[in-house]
Order: C-alpha cells, then sequence, then structure tokens
C-alpha cells in the first residue's frame, strides 16, 4: 500500500510526533511505502474556489505550489493521512488548505486530529465534521471519496487505540 | 457610533457569491450609524495578518463573516486570519463583548450541511469569550446570489440579513435562532443542472 502522511509542521507537539513515528513504524514493518510532507503554514496557498479541477482540467490544480505537486498525483496513493491540531474543532488551516485544494486520495483519507486542549464540543465538532459529512456521508459529492475516517488524540493512551484501530488498513 | 467589521472569506473576488451577500449587508448598514470596515481574506500572508487588520477586528462592535463552505468547514483562508486574531488577542486585553454573526453559503440546495460550520464558528467565540449571535446558512450559493438582486425574490435573505443590523442596533443579549435559506429553485432541479455543467464541462476537457 502506498501511503502518504501530510502534517503541519508548524503545529508538532510531542503527541503529534509520539503518533506519526507510531504510525511510520506500524506501516514499514508491513513493508508499506510511505512518504511524509510537512506543510508549513507559509508553504501553502489556499483554495480559490475555481472548481477548474472539477471542470475545465479535471484532477488538475491550476495554482502551482508544494500541495499541488501532491495534489496532483493524489490517486496514485491508496491512502492519504492528514494530521492537523485541533482548532475550534476544525482543521488547523495549513491542513485544511491542503484538504480543500483535493490532497486526499479517494480510496482512503484518514484525518487525526491532536491537541492538549481540546474541550468535549471541540472534539465532538470536530469528529462530526468528517463523520457526519465525508466519505459515505457526502451529499454534496457523493461516491468521490470512497472511505474517509476521524481520530482524535489527547493522550499517548488516545494514540494507543488510533494505533490499534489502524491495524485495519493492513 | 456602533463599529462594524465584516470580514470576506472567500478568494474569488469579484465572482464570488459571497461578495454579493456582504454588500447586501454592507448597504443596510448606514455610514451615519455604523464606522464599517471590510477585511478581505488573503491568498498569501507572511508569517501573520497586519496587525492593523488584527486590531481592526479586535475594535469592533459586531464581527460578521461571509463566506462559502469549504469541505463541510471554513476555507483555509480565513482559518488562516481565525488563527493570527487568536494568536493576537492572546497578548492583548478587551473588555466588551464583541457580536459575532455568520452568513455563509454553499452551491449544494441544503443548507443544513453548514450546522457542524456554526458549531465550529460557536467554539470560536467561546474561545475568545465573544458573543455569538446567530448564523445565516445559505443553500444554492450561484442562485441565491442572483436572487438577491430580484425584488420579491430576496425577501428571504433581505429578512435575514435585517435581522443582523437589528441585533447589532438593539445589542440583544438573547441569542436568536439560526437562518437556513434554501434556494428558490427545487432541490431535484438544481442537482440536474449541476450534473448537466459538470458532464458538459468534463467533456470539454476530454475532447481538447
Amino acid at each position: 500500500m502506498n501511503t502518504i502522511l501530510i502534517l503541519d509542521k508548524d503545529a508538532e507537539t510531542g503527541l503529534s510526533e509520539d503518533l506519526k513515528e507510531r504510525i511510520l513504524r506500524m506501516l514499514k514493518e508491513k513493508a508499506h511505502r510511505i512518504e511524509v510532507v510537512e506543510l508549513r503554514r507559509n508553504d501553502v496557498t489556499p483554495c480559490f474556489g475555481c472548481l477548474l479541477c472539477l471542470t475545465k482540467h479535471v484532477g488538475i490544480c491550476v495554482t502551482r505550489d508544494k500541495i499541488a505537486e501532491i495534489r496532483n498525483h493524489s490517486n496514485r496513493y491508496d491512502m492519504t493521512i492528514f494530521l492537523t491540531p485541533v482548532v475550534f474543532g476544525h482543521f488547523g488551516s495549513t491542513i485544511k488548505c491542503a484538504i480543500d485544494r483535493g490532497c486526499g486520495c479517494q480510496n482512503l483519507q484518514v484525518m487525526i486530529g491532536y491537541g492538549d486542549d481540546i474541550d468535549d464540543e471541540e472534539r465532538s465538532t470536530f469528529i462530526d465534521l468528517t463523520r457526519k459529512h465525508r466519505g459515505a456521508a457526502d451529499v454534496v459529492h457523493p461516491g468521490f471519496d470512497k472511505q474517509v475516517d476521524v481520530y482524535l488524540t489527547t493522550s499517548s493512551e488516545d494514540n494507543d487505540a488510533i494505533c490499534e484501530a489502524f491495524k485495519k488498513y493492513f | 457610533m456602533k463599529k462594524i467589521c465584516l470580514i470576506n472569506g472567500s478568494l474569488r473576488g469579484k465572482e464570488a457569491s459571497s461578495l454579493v451577500f456582504l454588500n447586501s449587508i454592507n448597504g443596510m448598514l448606514p455610514d451615519t450609524e455604523f464606522n464599517k470596515d471590510i477585511i478581505n481574506v488573503r491568498a498569501r500572508v507572511k508569517e501573520s495578518y497586519p496587525e492593523d487588520t488584527l486590531k481592526t477586528i479586535s475594535r469592533a462592535d459586531a464581527i460578521i463573516m461571509v463566506f462559502p463552505l469549504f469541505t463541510y468547514g471554513i476555507p483555509g483562508a480565513l482559518m488562516r486570519l481565525l488563527e493570527d486574531y487568536c494568536m493576537y488577542v492572546k497578548g492583548h486585553t478587551y473588555d466588551k463583548a464583541v457580536m459575532v454573526y455568520l452568513v455563509v453559503n454553499c452551491g449544494f440546495p441544503r443548507p443544513e450541511i453548514m450546522v457542524e460550520l456554526i458549531r465550529v464558528i460557536k467554539n470560536f467565540c467561546r474561545r475568545l469569550s465573544l458573543d455569538w449571535r446567530f448564523g445565516i446558512c445559505m443553500g444554492g450559493g450561484p442562485v441565491a446570489a442572483m436572487t438577491m438582486k430580484v425584488a420579491l425574490l430576496n425577501m428571504k435573505y433581505k429578512r435575514a440579513f435585517s435581522a443582523i443590523v437589528a441585533d447589532i442596533r438593539t445589542g440583544d443579549i438573547g441569542q436568536k435562532e439560526d437562518y437556513f435559506i434554501k434556494p428558490l429553485i427545487p432541490e431535484p432541479i438544481m442537482l440536474w443542472i449541476k450534473a448537466q455543467y459538470e458532464k458538459k464541462m468534463k467533456a470539454g476537457a476530454a475532447s481538447k
């Protein structure tokens, strides 16, 4: 399986680094190919909403940057993992730019949020943003993304649980 | 005079449906009564939004965010502004309850898909001790934008936008219900139009 892991370099924490290393280790043990992309907020250009990637230049983003390199080849991957800080129960801006620009592969996307200070409503909001609207629940572009899963970690125990859940992808 | 900060969260410039809605609300806020600033999100921000921009937001009595739904959430560009504002506010103090309103649109006809987005903005308000008021969620973005220009057909939108203006005027402390406005064209027709448009564009792309 070819996997790409996209993370926010500016928002790294001990928790996110621990989870990232554990996921990488798991994937390598199973002889999966993994590419890690570390995005910084000044590297990314947001989506302009021109819709050309869905209409005139299907699958191609007209903005040429690091995100476009991922986006224009997103279907060479079997799984895309987005590792994002949870901000107000939402994706951090850097990762949200990558999501908006269509960096996720259509087969399987895994959204993992992390943070040390996330209240219950933020946790619930972050989970619901994906669970209620993406993958099989997507009504705007039905069938576009086959499977989109979401996890959230605030502790090393949560990291353990996520790694355990990851076994189903192998 | 009350200070109003209108935030345009769309990067589509003059093509943006959000701009139509923002201009409509702006037109309902008389210059004789309100001091208004419009902030447009940027595609490229070096390090952080300028302090002047963040100070303008912090001095507002009311913030009205107008933007399109992106992947069921906040557009990345606007999220960047909110993050920078959050960092700015941590270093500064202010003692007034700033009222926050949301006006969000999406191309899809069902406005209820924006419920989680409202929750995100509520979380933002709670974190920054802002006074969340209510949101206006509009389906069928471009259709809604065209409808704005037609008298009688635009009444639902005008009524909702007027509610923002009235709420700012009265400084009402009771939270109001959110508005969910469907487009005038029935959903099956809108979805059919969308499918035809996408088919045509893809056929055009394939023939090149």
